[in-house]
């Protein structure tokens, strides 16, 4: 137990002094390892080299590149505009209709995108500009953007799923199944979120001009493409006709297709959506690397058996180990970055939910919530710095104040799902 | 942040990204053919498994030095806001130094695994492809990186506090 701790404790204190984190994680790793075998440095590095070829040369990995791929590509092609507009057209005209609208665009561009940053910054140029045209308070903007971007990773496809999916040996079609009902009650939960701002504060999001059926429709039908795409790509792995990873390369595929009809798939655009997937790709797998080869260290020490034993001398109720595990992790996502928070904690807390008897779908479900939190809770949440850079005229502080109220409703919303399971374990239950 | 680039600077980002984005789009290709293969001609595409798992590898070592480049790999910049310019300055160099022995040594780890592999002279199952040459690919590649960031401690200019791309 003490030497799991004192090499977190280690790890945090590297990565403090700015050393990456996947290094700061390698190197703790690979050292724990070498004490924990009396000093065997053999045995610690085999382990190392193992676990760098092994992880660069895995087949059901390639699925991360290649979301990554499509969302790179989803973003060019400009769908958030049609996703808006749509979502404008039928609910503008209502109190702080544009800000749920947008709420809506980002579910509908989750659905085609796995990065909630991506999801936000996409939304942040197509949104933004509307809602200060009609008279939005900043605060209420950049809290809806920044709220609705999260719903990428709850709404498949999903980054943070297929790296769970990958870490725990969890099916990721089940995962993906598993957030879309979740996902439509958070777009509902943000929505409700809008509505208790502009109660408070009328001015905040003033009416828009109410759409004609005509419009609406027009409007509406200008979305057939990304309804096209995840019908295609979730369709086809959820009813089991193509595996996440064959999905993600029909997707992305899918999504090259789509912007190269509409003609703002240039070669030098095709080229920068490339580098920049490649580049998303490799640093990832360095952190996922990092997070391996700490987690082979973790394994040995007496720290997971520990917390198991732990959590059945006190004849905790399973569930109240959820909600701590919960609070650890919504206080944690403050001020870690998140993916590193998951991978670096999951080697610990994850033997326990399956100890406890829980399904690891819905705990995936849980990890992604918390994620979610993390990306939009000051100081340090990622989207709220997306924001900021993306929209410099607007303060850090607003953006800080007019995310609490969403901040809010996620942590209800994590609520509802740890008490009823069947939410998220509904559609996967349906599977083969 | 960073100090101006140089045109070999630009040169060498410019060839290793040109060979992970043709990697990536291969990527993508050989998956959608090997479906739609599957599906419409009941004949998937021969090696294509292996073929995923060598370009994967190949994707994610050839952009490594680029993320390195950028100062793109996630880092926690809290002791930035409690630094004067000079300290952060320290810091970040000793960062860059640290990085540098860590990527030197595991190049020199994934030099024996090479050495190890080529040895036994391993090959793919279905199309007989050498793995010897993507593991020396992997080792010079982490070495790269960690001459980059050895580069980086002296490089002049003030040093680049990237915090790292977005991850999630």
């Amino acid at each position: 137990m003490i030497e799991a701790l004192v090499g977190l404790g280690v790890m945090m204190l590297l990565a403090f002094v700015r050393i990456p984190i996947a290094l700061a994680m390698g190197i703790v790793g690979i050292v724990g390892y070498a004490y924990m075998r009396d000093w065997n440095w053999a045995v610690a590095f085999a382990t190392a080299q193992t676990k760098i070829y092994e992880t660069g040369r895995n087949y059901t990995l390639s699925v991360v590149p290649l979301f990554i791929l499509m969302g790179s590509f989803v973003t060019r092609a400009g769908m958030s505009q049609e996703l808006f507009r749509a979502a404008y057209a039928f609910i503008g005209h209502l109190r702080g209709g544009l800000a749920m609208a947008t709420v809506m665009a980002c579910a509908g561009f989750g659905a085609i995108c796995g990065s909630s940053i991506a999801t936000a910054a996409t939304m942040a140029k197509v949104a933004y500009p509307s809602m200060k045209k009609l008279g939005y308070a900043d605060y209420l903007s950049t809290g809806s953007i920044a709220a609705g971007g999260t719903l990428g990773i709850l709404i498949p496809p999903s980054t943070i799923m297929v790296i769970y999916g990958i870490i725990t040996e969890t099916n990721i079609g089940k995962l993906f199944a598993a957030g879309i009902l979740p996902g439509i009650l958070a777009t509902f939960l943000l929505c409700v979120a809008v509505a208790w701002v502009t109660w408070r504060d009328p001015e905040a999001g003033p009416r828009g001009e109410r759409a004609s059926w005509g419009e609406r429709w027009s409007a509406f039908k200008g979305v057939w493409a990304v309804v096209a795409l995840f019908a295609l790509v979730m369709g086809g792995i959820y009813f089991g006709v193509f595996t996440a990873t064959e999905g993600a390369a029909i997707g992305a595929t899918g999504a090259m297709f789509f912007a190269l009809a509409r003609r703002v798939l240039t070669w030098k655009s095709l080229y920068a959506s490339l580098v920049e997937s490649a580049r998303t790709t490799s640093m990832l797998f360095m952190i996922l690397i990092g997070a391996l080869i700490f987690a082979e260290f973790v394994n040995i020490t007496s720290m997971p058996g520990d917390l198991t034993k732990f959590v059945s001398r006190f004849e905790l109720h399973p569930i109240v180990v959820v909600a701590a595990i919960m609070v650890i992790y919504v206080i944690l996502g403050t001020a870690m970055e998140e993916l590193s928070m998951i991978l670096l904690t999951l080697p610990v807390f994850f033997p326990i939910i399956v100890h406890l008897g829980f399904d690891p779908i819905w705990f995936g479900i849980l990890i992604v919530v918390v994620v979610e939190i993390g990306l939009i809770s000051p100081p340090v949440g990622m989207n709220l710095f997306v924001l900021s850079t993306l929209i410099p005229e607007v303060p850090t502080r607003t953006v800080f104040r007019g995310v609490i109220p969403f901040v809010i409703v996620d942590i209800i919303r994590l609520a509802i799902l740890v008490a009823f399971p069947a939410i998220s374990l509904y559609l996967p239950s349906l599977m083969k | 942040m960073t100090a101006p680039e140089r045109p070999w600077e630009r040169r060498f980002d410019a060839a290793l990204g040109f060979a992970a984005s043709v990697i990536l789009f291969a990527l993508m290709i050989v998956t959608f053919v090997d479906v739609l293969g599957r599906y419409l001609f009941n004949h998937p595409l021969r090696g294509a498994f292996e073929g995923t798992e060598l370009m994967l590898l190949v994707l994610i070592f050839a952009g490594l030095p680029l993320v390195s480049h950028a100062d793109e790999h996630v880092t926690m910049d809290f002791i930035d806001h409690m630094l004067g310019a000079r300290g952060r300055a320290v810091v970040v160099r000793l960062a860059h130094l640290a990085c540098a022995l860590t990527f030197l040594g595991l190049a020199w780890l994934i030099w024996l695994k090479a050495g190890k592999i080529s040895a036994y002279g391993d090959t793919t199952d279905v199309l007989r492809i050498a793995i010897a040459p993507f593991v020396y690919f992997m080792t010079l590649m982490i070495a790269l990186s960690g001459l980059i960031h050895a580069w980086k401690m002296f490089a002049p200019g003030s040093p680049s506090s990237g915090a790292g791309a977005p991850t999630t």
